[in-house]
């Protein structure tokens, strides 16, 4: 176990290390320049030549990326390119934003999509389980701006009972995560609804079953608890996505999260900016992956790491 | 006293209220607009709190609020006194300015001719500022005492004035802590800074002691950044904020249909322009311009796809700029533009149109109907939306037929647009645009003399009207939609929203 | 035949999924109006209902007709949709069987470049490519299918490493079968199921993502009618012409839905476990 802690750990450095280069290589290769981002249309190349040097653009590669390398050692990620404020504040202040919002959508995920799940699983073939299929098909397939939309012309401008957009108190975060969650909710209760199905099928349960416990317990305590390993993998996942990929809904309720942020900054070219939340999100994925693998080993006895 | 709303609503914001006095973050103003704040809501998000350093519409408006310039320009394109009370062109490189009296920046201290020196000589020597290739044209910047200055050029720039309307003046004790200044600026504007959250708003409070007594008349002002134009107007009409800027056409429709919302139109001081890769195959020949430009039926977008909210080109300098003329409208002729396609033997001409992503309203759909006209006279256009980074590397390579672009002239001066894009050493990565007799009348326009100047804009866009290396479809028109709480707005031309005098009932 | 007669969902889902693929390949036949001509004095009509009417969807912000543009524009978005999980599912099962079989360092390496991967958003990985290649069919679908080999990676590289420690593969192996045998004659037909499940599910994916990308201009050019792109072009003008979004919305929605039906469905008939 310990054997395999520090492998999966050494992995991970690996990994991140890797994401890094990867970032950096990737952002100074593809077309776009910085400093005509920064400088009016109407600039002369001279200028954009100037700006390029002093952000340090010109030197080769590898120094870049050593230097680079040596500040975020010391906890110094650069300066926003387009801010012209350290980048690692600029996107910290993202942070507060990005959490509710994720966590709202997480738990709303949870709280909707694994009773939906459960639901049609233990009463399948029923008129339950296609409702809940046209829910899942529905929140998979609506797209997230229009939802989006739709949620704040309703709540926000023709009722009035929510903020149309903007980050501040529990009333600004509903038509947001709910926006945010429909998608992972969907997918939540299709995958509950497998997993279960094909948990509920086994032996082991027909021979709780056989026993006489009564249906409900068989279904909450035995296969649920194996249903949430498959369950886990996508919510570690959807935490990732939900971290990176929540720019439209940022967009539409002007929610100051990473999402947009990230997305800005490469539309901007604004590379220390990118390569923070690059770094820092890959840190919490290969933290949470490593997490989850761990809870495997809880979660489903058979499943030893040698 | 605001008029009560509904009772519901107040019920439901007071119980949200109370969930929210637990809240992450309280918002004071959150669903009502309260007395003595006014909150605007801007379609692009300020960068950076030092007025050197950036180009935006959007910064120059927040900024303008906090510090003044030494001029300013007014809705009717005059240019009037700001922090300088009179300015002078001594001879063709030589600038007096004498200073206001008795104004004093946010922490007390004076405003003196220590500050535009400093302010002037900091741009041009900082290579790192965004405004500074701009004055790399300054010799020296010399105090004659408090309140005069006098200005010396490398060579005529006559649009100085023009350009300092956009340069906040800051105090001399900026210098040497740059960093920490910024943190918390200073200036001499109606607002002092309070705060701002990066991307998301900024934060304003009243200065008192403003040297002008009509200003400023709110205490508090609030700017948010909402890009999302449906998101914007939703803030809007729900009462949330009190004045969007960059409405589309489409859009007014709507708003004017919410009650307690005016909508306020105006020409603004930018022309869309479509500018040639003169390098290439298409665009080096005058007659395939020439075509191009009969085939596009310009007053078609301006009526449909525009809705009226655009004005017809007589001349690429828009009305109000020193330059304009009247050159007379383009005509619309496909078939003249067949026969002249057929004669240049280009039958089965294909063109790339490169549009810059999201940048202007509509581009995209108008984009598609030029497609359109032009495929009507046998001309193939492939739209290539690209994102704006992209989209420049493409044009700088050359690798373009036709490129979506607009030009709005900020400062109200076209200099910078001609310099820029009709020298050789300005098109040279460009356009490719090379013509000595243009290149020799932009140097000529550079002086300070007004008469000199609109004779030589006048030659130089003859010449160009007859050679097209561009297409001006439409002048833009700048849409603001206001709460009809406020009073005294005033929808300004270049895009700027300026609070200073407008009060909220 | 009949063991398909008990699974509804498979021929719901199929039947969905013929219909849209169908009407879609049958544009042409099924209406006349030109889905990229604009009409400039027909803009923004409203849906006319299905009475024989010239444009029963409406038209949208350039005039042209919206049931013409949805229709063509699915043989964008299906085809794309489709060759994006053949090749993301061909790449994918090729690396899984490699590295579950070759194990070792191989494994490992794939593995963490995975995980490298699916560490950048989708939509930056998305820009890079296009800003280097440029928006095309080609792109669009290798960015799609970058997004999604790793799941079957995945799935294959656990199956083969469960399989491979069976009693009968190790016989197999004793015996002298090499690792194509292996491969054709045990592993595969035991992958074949839960590669189904997935590319039918992966298949309603491709088709969000492709819309999202080209949502966010990374995908086709207009004027081509891509379901994404109408997406897009709609979305200014949710409050005033609702009906430029929404038909596309419900396009994807129906192809979602039948791949989500057909993909459950299959899952249910040819997991071994779950017979009764």
């Amino acid at each position: 176990m310990r054997a395999y802690l520090l492998r999966r750990l050494w992995q991970s450095a690996v990994t991140l290390v890797g994401v890094s280069i990867l970032v950096f290589v990737i952002l100074r290769v593809i077309p776009g320049d910085p400093a005509k981002m920064l400088l009016p249309e109407g600039a002369p190349p001279s200028a954009v030549e100037a700006l390029n040097r002093h952000l340090g653009l010109r030197e080769p590669l590898w120094v870049q990326y050593a230097i680079f390398l040596r500040s975020v050692v010391r906890g110094d990620f650069g300066q926003s390119f387009q801010y012209r404020s350290p980048a690692l504040r600029v996107v910290v202040e993202r942070v507060p934003a990005t959490i509710q919002l994720t966590l709202a959508a997480m738990a709303l995920t949870v709280l909707a999509g694994v009773p939906l799940g459960i639901v049609a699983a233990v009463r399948q073939r029923s008129a339950w389980d296609y409702a809940s299929t046209v829910v899942a098909v529905l929140g998979q397939s609506l797209p997230n701006f229009w939802l989006g939309i739709m949620l704040v012309l309703l709540f926000g401008v023709t009722l009035r009972w929510l903020p149309t957009s903007g980050f501040g108190g529990w009333l600004s975060l509903v038509l947001p995560s709910v926006t945010l969650a429909a998608f992972p909710t969907a997918l939540v209760a299709r995958l509950t609804r497998s997993s279960l199905l094909e948990i509920l099928g086994q032996e082991y349960i027909r021979t709780g079953r056989a026993k006489g416990l009564g249906e409900p317990r068989v279904v909450l305590r035995h296969a649920l608890r194996n249903a949430m390993i498959p369950l886990l993998t996508v919510l570690g996942l959807q935490i990732g996505t939900l971290l990176g990929g929540a720019v439209i809904t940022e967009s539409i309720f002007a929610w100051p999260g990473m999402g947009k942020l990230v997305v800005d900054a490469i539309f901007f070219r604004d590379f220390p900016v990118v390569q923070t939340i690059l770094i820092l999100s890959a840190t919490i994925f290969v933290v949470i992956n490593l997490v989850v693998d761990l809870l495997y080993t809880v979660l489903d006895p058979r499943i030893r790491y040698g | 006293m605001t008029t009560p709303r509904l009772t519901r609503r107040r019920f439901v914001v007071g119980s949200g209220a109370l969930l929210g006095a637990t809240a992450m973050r309280p918002r004071a103003a959150r669903a009502q607009a309260r007395r003595g704040q006014i909150i605007a809501g801007l379609s692009e998000r300020m960068l950076t709190l030092d007025p050197a350093n950036h180009y935006s519409i959007s910064s120059t408006s927040v900024l303008r609020h906090v510090y003044d310039p030494l001029l300013d320009v007014t809705n009717d394109d005059k240019f009037v006194p700001a922090l300088a009370e009179s300015w002078k062109a001594l001879n063709n490189t030589t600038w007096r300015f004498v200073l206001r009296k008795g104004v004093r920046f946010h922490d007390g201290t004076p405003f003196t001719a220590d500050s535009v020196v400093f302010t002037l000589k900091r741009v041009r020597d900082n290579t790192k500022l965004i405004k500074s290739f701009v004055y790399q044209d300054i010799d020296d910047v010399r105090k004659e005492d408090d309140v005069t200055v006098t200005v010396t050029t490398k060579r005529p720039f006559g649009s100085l004035p023009a350009h300092l309307t956009m340069l906040g003046m800051l105090p001399p004790s900026a210098g040497g802590n740059e960093d920490g200044f910024f943190t918390k600026p200073v200036g001499t504007g109606p607002f002092r800074f309070t705060s701002w959250t990066h991307g998301d708003h900024v934060e304003l409070e009243a200065n008192a002691g403003y040297w002008r007594s009509s200003a400023p008349k709110v205490d508090r002002l609030t700017f948010r950044f909402i890009p999302e134009l449906s998101t914007r107007a939703a803030a809007l009409r729900a009462g949330e904020i009190h004045v969007i800027d960059r409405v589309w056409p489409d859009m007014v429709s709507t708003l004017k249909g919410t009650s307690g919302i005016k909508v306020h139109d105006v020409p603004a001081v930018e022309a869309q322009r479509w500018h040639f890769q003169l390098a290439r195959e298409a665009g080096k020949d005058p007659r395939v311009r020439k075509a191009v430009s009969l085939a596009i039926d310009r007053n078609t977008i301006i009526k449909e796809l525009l809705l009226g909210y655009a004005r017809p080109v007589v001349s690429p300098v828009p009305p109000g700029l020193i330059g304009h003329t009247n050159l007379g409208q383009k005509p619309y002729d496909p078939d003249r533009a067949r026969a002249i396609l057929k004669q240049a033997g280009h039958q089965n001409l294909t063109l790339d149109f490169v549009l810059m992503k999201d940048l202007y309203p509509k581009q995209l759909e108008i984009a598609q109907a030029v497609a359109a006209m032009l495929g009507d006279v046998g001309v193939k256009v492939n739209i290539r939306n690209l994102e704006i980074a992209t989209a420049r590397e493409q044009r700088s390579a050359g690798n373009y037929d036709l490129f979506f672009s607009g030009w709005a002239h900020m400062p109200h001066d076209p200099d910078w647009y001609f310099g820029q894009w009709f020298t050789k050493a300005g098109a040279e990565k460009m356009t490719r645009f090379n013509d000595s007799r243009v290149e020799q009348l932009i140097a000529e326009g550079r002086v300070p003399d007004p008469k000199v100047r609109q004779q030589k804009y006048e030659e130089i866009q003859k010449i160009l009207w007859e050679d097209e290396p561009e297409i001006w479809p439409y002048y833009s028109v700048a849409i603001y939609a206001v709460s009809d709480k406020l009073r005294n707005f005033e929808a300004r031309r270049d895009y700027y929203v300026l609070l200073h005098e407008v009060a909220i009932a | 035949m009949t063991r398909l007669a008990r699974h509804p969902m498979i021929l719901l889902g199929g039947l969905i999924l013929a219909v849209v693929v169908i009407a879609s390949a049958a544009a042409p036949w099924l209406t006349s109006a030109d889905p990229l001509k604009p009409s400039f004095a027909r803009r923004l009509t409203p849906p006319q209902g299905l009475g024989g009417a010239a444009h029963p969807l409406g038209t949208d912000n350039l005039g042209r007709d919206i049931l013409a543009r949805v229709l063509h524009g699915g043989r964008l978005s299906l085809v794309l949709a489709a060759s994006a999980v053949a090749l993301a599912a061909g790449v994918g099962v090729l690396v899984g069987l490699a590295a579950g079989l070759i194990g070792g360092r191989l494994d490992d390496l794939v593995m963490r470049l995975a995980d490298v991967q699916l560490a950048f958003p989708v939509i930056m990985l998305a820009i890079a490519i296009v800003a280097v290649v440029g928006t095309s069919a080609t792109a669009l679908v290798g960015v799609l299918a970058l997004s999604g080999w790793v799941l079957y990676a995945r799935t294959v590289r656990a199956a083969v490493l469960t399989i491979r420690e069976t009693d009968y593969v190790e016989a197999a192996r004793t015996l002298g079968a090499g690792n194509v045998r292996l491969i054709a004659r045990h592993i595969l037909p035991n992958t074949l199921a839960p590669i189904l499940v997935l590319a039918s599910s992966q298949f309603a994916t491709m088709v969000l993502l492709e819309s999202g990308l080209s949502f966010l201009g990374l995908g086709l050019q207009p004027p081509q009618p891509s379901w994404g792109l109408m997406l897009a072009e709609g979305r200014d003008y949710l409050s005033n012409a609702w009906w430029l979004a929404t038909v596309p919305g419900l396009a994807i929605s129906l192809v979602v839905l039948g791949a989500n039906l057909l993909g459950d469905g299959l899952r249910d008939l040819l997991d071994p476990r779950l017979r009764q």
